[in-house]
């Protein structure tokens, strides 16, 4: 290796040197250590641990509040997601008209994206709220609810998951929202004019045109969505803790009180493990299901 | 300005940044939970409070260390950490984690060792809350039993008389179908104001002969689903459903406030600390407040039972096996323990104060006077015994939604809870 060779590969180190460290300490070693304790019985609040191998993992997939957190998760996510991405798509289409002031518009739109999670929670608690919140005003005015009656939809088994769905929506609206702007602007104008030199109507473009362009976009706004939608935890700590009857006990939620109140991490450390591997294979299916149409359209 | 000149002006600020206080002051460090608020009357008395030990003891100084929320977590996780305070409230719901984990200190060589000390000066069954054999974890500072408050005016206004506790459940049926008013389809006033809440209702499952453990507190099944407490279930919904004498959930979600201190129900199940609510209760058009505390009136809870059963919640001063400050941790935990504190911490009215002295004392109040009866037969939290106590609560609390919002039949909703508990034991 000659002086200058060894002068590039010094410098090389030097740049990748501190982000790997970074990574190193704050992501692989706690994986690792993570994968470590889930061999665990481990009750951090006395510090009693005994090895039990796979006995986590077998446990968790045994358990039924395990398995009921997964189902949760996953109707979340399966709601949530294209709910989200349809509305997403919507407000990008709108929002990428050349209109006076739209810039205002997008900016609003991306706000909650940049607001804190706890403080965005806190204002949808008072939406859903039942005496004033902003929804039983709204049915109170169309004689849904009565004075006397009103929905109390954070703590009803069978709305409170709604409520959490709503609120991801349009708290994740605008990330979305930029991105399939972003694939909106790279479609070719060219492919629009001879559309409509064909006569093409505005719903048949929107169909052959502007869905299949922005499959690429689709497919990483759904993964990174279902990602994220998979690992839920803020809005439900702060609006339901898991209740009622357990029906918003997400995967998130339901490792953190494994962790932090029952105090058992190495339940807590398998059942995160498991949830990544839950993550990957919906993710691989995702990539799957769609790679085959990918290689066709690329904006 | 030359690099020198900037060097002793930038030393200067600093200087000036430094704490004021002593910096060969003790800093003794005390956990609690509360809201942190600076400028309300509690914290300024407990700053006054702070400050008279501090003067007492030159050289200390009290840092309180204000925890509103995962108050539990953030103890265990300061234990493990290496960081605990020297001294920590401890509630007897949650206590069991840290008497069972040697989190918390036994106290009891240190009681036996200072003759100024007697732990006579104390309730006993409140004392016991705190108590493991010989060991004792915590000396207890106030409580509560949870009481049947009932409104006098709401019941004179019925010609009904005051209850006098020696009511089983159809008596107290009979009482608050006789103090509600219906006009039409609405209710105006109410007999009682049920709250899913289930340190408010644990006691109507004892008083009907059911508990929610078995006695060593692992197991749910059997208990919790017993037929015995499958018919207070029904008995406590259909005061809702078909006797119509308290809010339903919605209805009460609806009023956006306590349909007691509103004046809109006759009878409530709570503890002390509600005085302070309802002696600050809304006001109406005239300008009078729509609950007059002094019109309240204390009972028993209703019970099938020969005795009428009732839990009590406590707080007490424990110290942590990290203390830095043993004897000054000692010092401070029987300073705020004594009389003379107690006194004065113990007008703002949250709670019976442990001391009997000062509850006696404080107990030429009638209202304050009916409490005192009913601490013989309190029991202790089983939070206080058994760990993660709060997955019980709120599988508890689920149940009786799916009862009351859902139309669960209460034998199923509460084997389902049971099932729920005995799973989450069985991880230990």
């Amino acid at each position: 290796m000659t002086r200058l060779q060894r002068r590039e590969s010094l410098l090389g180190w030097a740049f990748v040197g501190p982000a790997t460290a970074h990574l190193a300490l704050f992501a692989l070693f706690p994986i690792a250590y993570a994968a470590y304790v889930s061999t665990f019985k481990w009750n951090i609040a006395n510090g009693h641990h005994a090895f039990v191998g796979g006995g986590n993992y077998a446990f968790s997939l045994r358990e039924q509040a395990f398995w009921n957190a997964l189902w949760n998760s996953f109707r979340y996510t399966a709601v949530g997601v294209p709910l989200g991405m349809a509305l997403a798509l919507a407000v990008a289409l709108l929002v990428n008209q050349r209109l006076r002031g739209v810039t205002i518009f997008r900016t609003l739109y991306y706000i909650p994206a940049i607001s804190s999670g706890v403080a965005t929670a806190m204002l949808w608690i008072y939406v859903f709220l039942p005496t004033n919140g902003l929804v039983n005003v709204v049915l109170l005015w169309l004689h849904v609810n009565d004075k006397t009656h009103t929905t109390d939809f954070i703590n009803n088994a069978s709305t409170a998951m709604w409520v959490l769905v709503v609120m991801s929506v349009f708290t994740g609206l605008g990330p979305r929202m930029v991105l399939y702007l972003a694939g909106l602007v790279g479609i070719p104008g060219s492919l629009y004019e001879a559309a409509s030199l064909d006569g093409a109507s505005g719903w048949s473009s929107f169909k052959r045109i502007t869905l299949p362009m922005l499959l690429p976009t689709s497919l990483f706004v759904l993964v990174t969505s279902t990602i994220s939608a998979m690992q839920l935890f803020t809005p439900v700590y702060m609006i339901t803790k898991g209740g009622p009857d357990m029906t918003t006990d997400v995967v998130g939620y339901h490792i953190y009180t494994e962790a932090w109140v029952d105090f058992n991490v190495g339940l807590a450390s398998a059942k995160s493990f498991i949830l990544l591997v839950a993550i990957a294979g919906i993710s691989i299916v995702q990539f799957r299901l769609v790679r085959a149409n990918l290689a066709d359209y690329s904006a | 300005m030359s690099l020198r000149r900037w060097w002793c002006v930038l030393l200067l600020a600093l200087a000036g940044c430094q704490p004021s206080h002593n910096p060969n002051a003790i800093t003794l460090r005390i956990a609690t939970w509360g809201t942190g608020e600076d400028d309300s009357d509690y914290a300024k008395k407990c700053d006054a409070i702070d400050h008279e030990f501090e003067r007492e003891n030159p050289g200390v100084k009290i840092v309180r260390e204000t925890i509103p929320e995962q108050y539990v977590q953030a103890m265990v996780m300061a234990h493990v950490a290496g960081a605990s305070p020297d001294i920590m409230m401890l509630d007897a719901s949650s206590a069991a984690v840290f008497m069972n984990n040697g989190i918390v200190t036994d106290l009891a060589p240190i009681i036996a060792k200072d003759p100024e000390f007697r732990l006579d000066d104390y309730f006993p069954n409140v004392v016991d809350i705190a108590r493991r054999g010989s060991a004792v974890y915590a000396i207890p500072q106030d409580f509560t039993p949870m009481v049947m408050y009932y409104n006098k005016r709401l019941f004179d206004r019925a010609q009904v008389p005051y209850p006098d506790g020696s009511w089983n459940f159809e008596r107290f049926r009979q009482v608050a179908r006789a103090v509600t008013i219906n006009e039409g389809e609405k209710n105006e006033r109410f007999g009682y104001a049920f709250s899913n809440w289930m340190p408010g209702w644990v006691m109507w499952l004892w008083n009907n002969g059911g508990d929610v453990l078995t006695e060593d507190g692992t197991r749910a099944a059997g208990s919790l689903n017993s037929p015995q407490n499958a018919q207070t279930f029904r008995f406590l919904r259909d005061l809702i459903e078909v006797d119509h004498v308290s809010p339903s959930p919605s209805m009460t979600a609806a009023m956006g406030v306590d349909p007691f201190v509103s004046g809109r129900a006759a009878m409530t199940i709570s503890g002390h600390w509600s005085l302070i609510d309802y002696k600050n209760a809304p006001k109406d058009r005239n300008g009078q407040p729509k609950l007059d505390w002094r019109e309240l009136g204390v009972t028993a809870v209703p019970h099938n039972t020969p005795l009428a059963n009732t839990v009590m919640y406590e707080s007490g001063y424990a110290i942590p096996t990290g203390c830095r400050h043993l004897d000054l941790a000692w010092r401070y935990v029987k300073y705020m323990t004594s009389r003379r504190v107690q006194m004065d911490y113990n007008s703002s009215g949250i709670a019976i104060d442990a001391r009997k002295d000062v509850a006696q004392a404080r107990a030429v109040d009638p209202l304050e006077r009916a409490f005192l009866p009913l601490v013989a037969t309190a029991r202790a939290p089983r939070g206080s015994r058994v760990e993660g106590y709060d997955f019980v609560e709120t599988q508890g609390a689920s149940a009786m939604s799916s009862v009351l919002l859902n139309g669960a039949d209460p034998l199923a909703a509460l084997k389902t809870a049971a099932e729920r508990i005995d799973l989450e034991f069985a991880k230990r």
